[in-house]
């Protein structure tokens, strides 16, 4: 008897791990699987990799009455012209596994060299770890600890190096990519003359790169045509600081189903729907001491990728530590500090995104718009919409140029023309912008 | 009757091994697989999906050995799995050196689980050597 109760439990486990076997891990089809996994016994013990992206910028808007400039008129991360030239991105890496017999660790190391808002401000040009992680891979989940991109937004989770445009999305941009604020109460900084503008990018640390350090639960599963994958998260909420500066933790929660059409990698084709959440407490000092405010983000979307079409909507909203910086200065969000309250204000936007990949060809066409509602039912809400326009070409798989123009439509729905922040506002011109990237 | 038989019998056998050995193929090609680069897994799979293309299935017997590093491409868990199945099925075998498989072991603290297509030999080299005076033509890409 207690054989045959030792035999079927055997049989049932059995039956359990040939039931996992079955499911099919997908090969690197979206995100969390590319970044954060390893071709299991095909990796090398250290692959170095990386990319560089140079670019040049243009920006037509006209300064305000007085003669000055806010952010969104002036290059960044340096915001200290309306034209230059800049490597925004020089990245090396380097990941594998350890040890090459045993694919069940795998790492991932990346460095920032470039110019962007992850080394300056914040940085002051210094090279930044942009990602340092460790992956445990087993049979029930996968386990990823260090610094790394959190699950969420498509935009921001997606690899830049392979990204269809030069700049982010507004709602990307002022939503999603975190400006931590600073430790102690400081005073809004008022728009600035050029040349020479002072105080107008004040940051003490860097922008937080759709990055935190802390733990994920992940795996992608392959059911049919259907790649279904998931992520929980929990972080310190610090960007890629490694420490944190608080007790509280955020959470994110994500969710995707692709139908794979074929292809693998950063470009693999298919039809992805997704849905994420991501929840914290910021701290701020605004003189009376540290104050916890909510920082609350969610989105739902869908992309199809299928040559020679590209269709990607998205959708974000956003509680609480809502940045109001780009329309007069400010990164400490002080409450006293007018116009807008972004502690507990509220946001939202969307994005649309098709792209036409020329046949036969190395030519690919983008056109985007994004909208981008600040201060939801606040006096001081605002919206940005945006159009951009665009071609890649692809000298070859690993090299190509970008160019984007896009027009900048902003106003503070409130407030008549050139009253209250439209002052500032009103102006805001087209942007032209050309890149080169190589990955290596 | 019945020694007829047997020897019907013995002759099939003997046909049938030959036939396995590539006798009739009018080519016979034995690739190597030894280096720890993960692209060459991936370039001595291409290199056999390309032989059988030119050969055809019928006109080529292809065997692929694996030893030292290389031995990862015939491990269970490997990437290219879909690929290996693929090419099993249409006749490409595989060898995995036992000489390693006992090496890696002593590594991972137990025998690394190997991939259901591949055949374990004594040691991948002997392996090689037995094939090319078979007529076996070597390629290590």
């Amino acid at each position: 008897m207690i054989n045959k109760n030792i035999f079927k439990k055997t049989l049932s486990a059995a039956a359990v791990v040939a039931g996992l076997s079955a499911i099919q891990v997908a090969e690197a089809a979206n995100w969390l699987m590319l970044q954060g996994t390893e071709r299991p016994g095909a990796a090398g013990r250290a692959k170095v990799w990386g990319f560089i992206q140079a670019q040049y910028q243009n920006d037509s808007s006209d300064p305000n009455p007085g003669g000055a400039y806010i952010p969104p008129k002036l290059i960044g991360p340096n915001l200290s012209s309306q034209e230059q030239f800049n490597v925004n991105r020089a990245r090396l890496g380097v990941r594998g596994i350890g040890m090459p017999l045993d694919s069940s660790v795998n790492y991932f190391l990346l460095a920032e060299f470039g110019n962007n808002g992850i080394t300056a401000p914040g940085g002051d040009g210094d090279v930044q770890v942009s990602d340092a992680s460790i992956t445990v891979n087993t049979s029930a989940t996968r386990v990823r600890m260090g610094l790394f991109k959190t699950p969420g937004m498509e935009e921001g989770l997606q690899a830049i190096h392979v990204f269809d445009y030069i700049n982010f999305t507004t709602v990307g941009n002022q939503l999603m990519l975190e400006r931590l604020p600073n430790r102690g109460a400081a005073s809004n900084t008022p728009p600035a003359t050029l040349p020479n503008p002072s105080g107008i990018n004040g940051f003490e640390r860097p922008v937080g790169a759709f990055r935190d350090t802390g733990i994920q639960f992940f795996d992608s599963i392959k059911v049919g045509k259907w790649d279904h994958s998931y992520a929980v998260m929990v972080g310190n909420g610090n960007g890629l600081n490694f420490g944190d500066v608080d007790d509280n933790k955020d959470t994110y929660f994500y969710w995707s189903s692709e139908l794979q059409y074929g292809g693998k990698g950063p470009r693999a084709e298919g039809l992805k729907l997704f849905a994420w959440n991501q929840s914290g407490k910021r701290q701020l000092d605004t003189g009376s001491g540290p104050v916890e405010y909510d920082r609350k983000r969610q989105g739902v979307g869908i992309k199809y990728l299928k040559k020679p079409h590209r269709v990607t909507f998205e959708h974000v909203s956003g509680e609480g530590m809502i940045f109001v910086g780009p329309h007069a200065p400010t990164f400490d969000m002080n409450p006293a500090a007018p116009p807008g309250n972004g502690e507990e204000g509220e946001a939202s936007g969307y994005y649309l995104d098709y792209g036409f990949y020329v046949p036969n060809s190395k030519w690919q066409i983008d056109f985007r718009y994004d909208f981008y509602n600040r201060l939801t039912d606040d006096t001081f809400e605002t919206e940005w919409k945006t159009t951009t326009i665009g071609f890649n070409y692809h000298v070859n798989k690993k090299s190509r140029i970008t160019v984007n123009y896009s027009t900048r439509d902003v106003t503070a729905v409130n407030f008549a023309e050139g009253a209250g922040p439209n002052a500032n506002l009103d102006g805001i011109g087209d942007r032209v912008a050309a890149q080169f990237t190589h990955i290596f | 009757m019945k020694k007829i038989l047997g020897i019907v019998a013995a002759l099939g056998m003997l046909l049938a091994s030959n036939a396995q050995a590539g006798e009739f193929a009018d080519e016979k090609i034995v690739l190597q697989i030894s280096d720890p680069n993960p692209f060459k897994q991936t370039l001595v799979l291409n290199v056999a999906g390309n032989v059988l293309k030119h050969y055809g299935q019928d006109k080529v017997d292809i065997e692929i050995v694996a030893f030292g590093p290389g031995l990862r491409l015939l491990f269970a868990e490997n990437a290219n799995k879909g690929r290996i199945k693929s090419l099993t099925s249409s006749g490409v075998k595989f060898s995995a050196c036992k000489n390693t498989i006992r090496n890696m072991g002593k590594k991972l603290g137990h025998p690394p689980a190997l991939n259901a297509a591949a055949t374990e030999v004594g040691a991948g080299v002997v392996r090689i050597v037995d094939l090319m005076n078979k007529g076996y033509k070597l390629i290590k890409p």
